[in-house]
């Protein structure tokens, strides 16, 4: 897949996924990137997802509190707060719906002769 | 407290200029060494080779202070603490370039003359000679003009006829009388006229140099400061 | 440590740095500095491939946190310095027409203008050191005053100018020191070394004369041009204290010929001959 185009749908959606992987359960940066990876969209750099936490934090849908980690350094955990929630469900219809719309246009447009 | 940690400083900064130092013995010590041949030219001309050095010293102190006395005042020092710091810094600095120079006297002529009248001398020498170079200092604008200045007054000093009344408007004249007390061995009223015309000398250009650092210090009329 | 274990450290350092000078506060920039730095222990990535460059990272991170950045200002206090109708002239010259400008406790004005156009007259007025033709200046509280060169002493060291200064605040030799290092410190520059100040760099010597100034905590500042000498990064710092400076109440005058800081600063006083405002 053309890398930048990916970058830049990537960049549309990435604040959805990460609401999407805290809505599992709570979470820190280099863990989400993990998750984010295993689900196929790739690695995310931490230059490009702490900036999106943050704005989550800023914006009051997640919430975060450092906690020592099992073994090694302290942690900054993230967690959706219940507007965060209400977010999550909000987005994902919405998605679905845009993304929905696409599916049908593209289907057209390749079926069609 | 104030006045003390200018005077400090001020030492500490000249001491940390070795070159000067070295010109402030040299300057007396080439006077008493030319004349070496008579004894009374010979601690006259030390005596005024002291006084001229002091008082360059002191003359090129106030310059380098000139500049950075303004924000002194600005962070809490009054203009008395500033300029008696820096006479009374360049008195100890005189007496301690005048110090060798009595020993050398005392070893080399201590058997001819009178030693106490001659350390006299010596004191009232560097007395003038600081708050005269810090006056000079405060009177010209640049340091080239201090130093000609220093350079004719010490000239007619040493070229004037003693006899001459006007000697006694020069500076360094009480320097020269109790040189004669000490020396050709005369009555006591050259010492008394001598001490009096140091003292007196002394106390005018410290008066005058007070007055001159107070204008130029002063706090400006269209500066005020709300009360609290 | 190992090779990459020590530029990370500089790579987190730099960081710190620069979000500093994004006028983040301490709490900020510790907590996104402790998380590139847990991040980058778990991943295993260099600094630079997981986050960028510090400048970069840093512009980033202050895009996301934009509301947060600007402390909310407080109200401003009461007036610090008033100059009225301020006037000077040189011979025939005229170098000051009649000129005001008042500064509020917890503001920063900015004086500028070409060179020559009486910058320096005009703040050498403010602390009193030269007398305008006409006009007067009301100062309440505590002036401390940073001359643009010339304010040192050649042959003695920085904390002799410290002690120097301090008396004259009234504070005993242990903490003028103490006060003029710690000063020192907040400009990257350790003071206690033995060096006569005419050999340290011009731009080291303008930090001793600005910790001169700041010394004993004055309440108006004038400052004049005394970054000349500083690098880009000592330069940007001198900013951040500036702005430390006046969130702490302080009344901050500052000559200055660089634009690119005047959008933070609450006045400018333009001097150019024509150019006479006075903005909010």
């Amino acid at each position: 897949m053309d890398q930048e185009r990916r970058g830049q749908w990537l960049r549309g959606v990435l604040d959805v996924c990460v609401l999407a992987l805290l809505a599992r359960r709570e979470s820190y940066g280099y863990e989400l990137a993990q998750a984010l990876d295993r689900a196929g969209l790739g690695q995310i750099q931490g230059g490009t997802l702490y900036p999106v936490l943050l704005r989550l934090q800023r914006t009051g849908l997640v919430a975060a509190h450092w906690r020592d980690g099992e073994a090694g350094p302290a942690r900054k955990y993230y967690r959706l707060t219940p507007s965060g929630e209400e977010a999550v469900r909000r987005l994902s219809t919405d998605w679905r719906s845009f993304a929905g719309r696409v599916d049908a246009l593209l289907m057209e447009e390749v079926t069609s002769p | 407290m104030r006045l003390l940690t200018v005077a400090e400083m001020a030492l500490r900064e000249l001491s940390r200029r070795r070159g000067v130092i070295l010109l402030l013995l040299a300057l007396p010590f080439v006077c008493y060494v030319v004349r070496h041949d008579q004894v009374g030219q010979s601690i006259r001309f030390v005596l005024l080779g002291l006084a001229w050095a002091v008082s360059t010293a002191a003359l090129f102190a106030g310059g380098t202070s000139r500049q950075i006395e303004p924000r002194l005042r600005l962070s809490g020092y009054r203009s008395h603490h500033l300029y008696l710091g820096r006479l009374f810094a360049m008195w100890v600095l005189g007496l301690a370039v005048a110090a060798p120079f009595f020993a050398l006297i005392a070893f080399d002529r201590g058997g001819q003359v009178r030693l106490g009248a001659v350390a006299a001398a010596m004191v009232l020498a560097v007395a003038v000679a600081a708050p005269f170079g810090l006056l000079i200092g405060a009177v010209v604008p640049r340091e080239l003009e201090g130093t000609l200045i220093l350079l004719v007054t010490i000239s007619l000093q040493m070229m004037i006829d003693p006899a001459d009344s006007i000697t006694r408007l020069t500076p360094f004249w009480s320097s020269r009388e109790i040189g004669t007390y000490a020396i050709d061995h005369t009555g006591t009223e050259y010492l008394v006229r001598g001490l009096t015309h140091g003292i007196l000398a002394t106390l005018l250009a410290t008066v005058l140099v007070a007055v001159l650092s107070t204008i130029r210090l002063r706090t400006r009329p269209h500066l005020r400061y709300a009360s609290r | 440590m190992t090779e990459r274990g020590m530029s990370d450290q500089r790579w987190l350092h730099a960081l710190g740095q620069e979000l500093a000078r994004h006028r983040f506060t301490p709490d900020v920039t510790h907590h996104v500095v402790a998380e590139a730095a847990a991040h980058l222990r778990d991943s295993g990535q260099p600094a630079l491939r997981a986050f960028g460059t510090p400048e970069g990272y840093a512009a980033a991170v202050a895009e996301s946190l934009a509301s947060q950045r600007r402390q909310p200002r407080r109200p401003r206090g009461r007036v610090r310095l008033r100059a009225s109708q301020i006037t000077k002239r040189y011979g025939r010259r005229t170098v000051l027409k009649p000129t005001d400008l008042t500064v509020h406790a917890g503001e920063v004005a900015a004086v500028v203008g070409a060179n020559g156009c009486g910058k320096s007259t005009f703040l050498r007025i403010c602390a009193g050191l030269l007398s305008p033709d006409s006009g007067e200046v009301l100062v309440d509280g505590l002036l401390g005053y940073c001359p643009q060169e010339g304010g040192t002493y050649d042959f003695l060291l920085p904390e002799e100018h410290f002690v120097l200064v301090g008396a004259g605040r009234g504070f005993d030799r242990g903490r003028s020191r103490q006060l003029g290092r710690g000063g020192a410190a907040t400009l990257h520059w350790d003071a206690a070394g033995d060096v006569q100040a005419r050999h340290l760099s011009g731009g080291t010597r303008q930090k001793l004369n600005l910790v001169m100034a700041t010394l004993g905590d004055p309440d108006v500042l004038l400052l004049d041009e005394p970054y000349q000498g500083f690098d880009r990064g000592t330069y940007l710092d001198f900013w951040q204290h500036v702005w430390r400076w006046r969130d702490e109440g302080r009344a901050i005058v500052v000559v200055t010929h660089l634009l690119n800081q005047l959008d933070q600063v609450d006045h400018v006083l333009d001097l150019t001959p024509g150019a006479r405002e006075v903005a909010a």
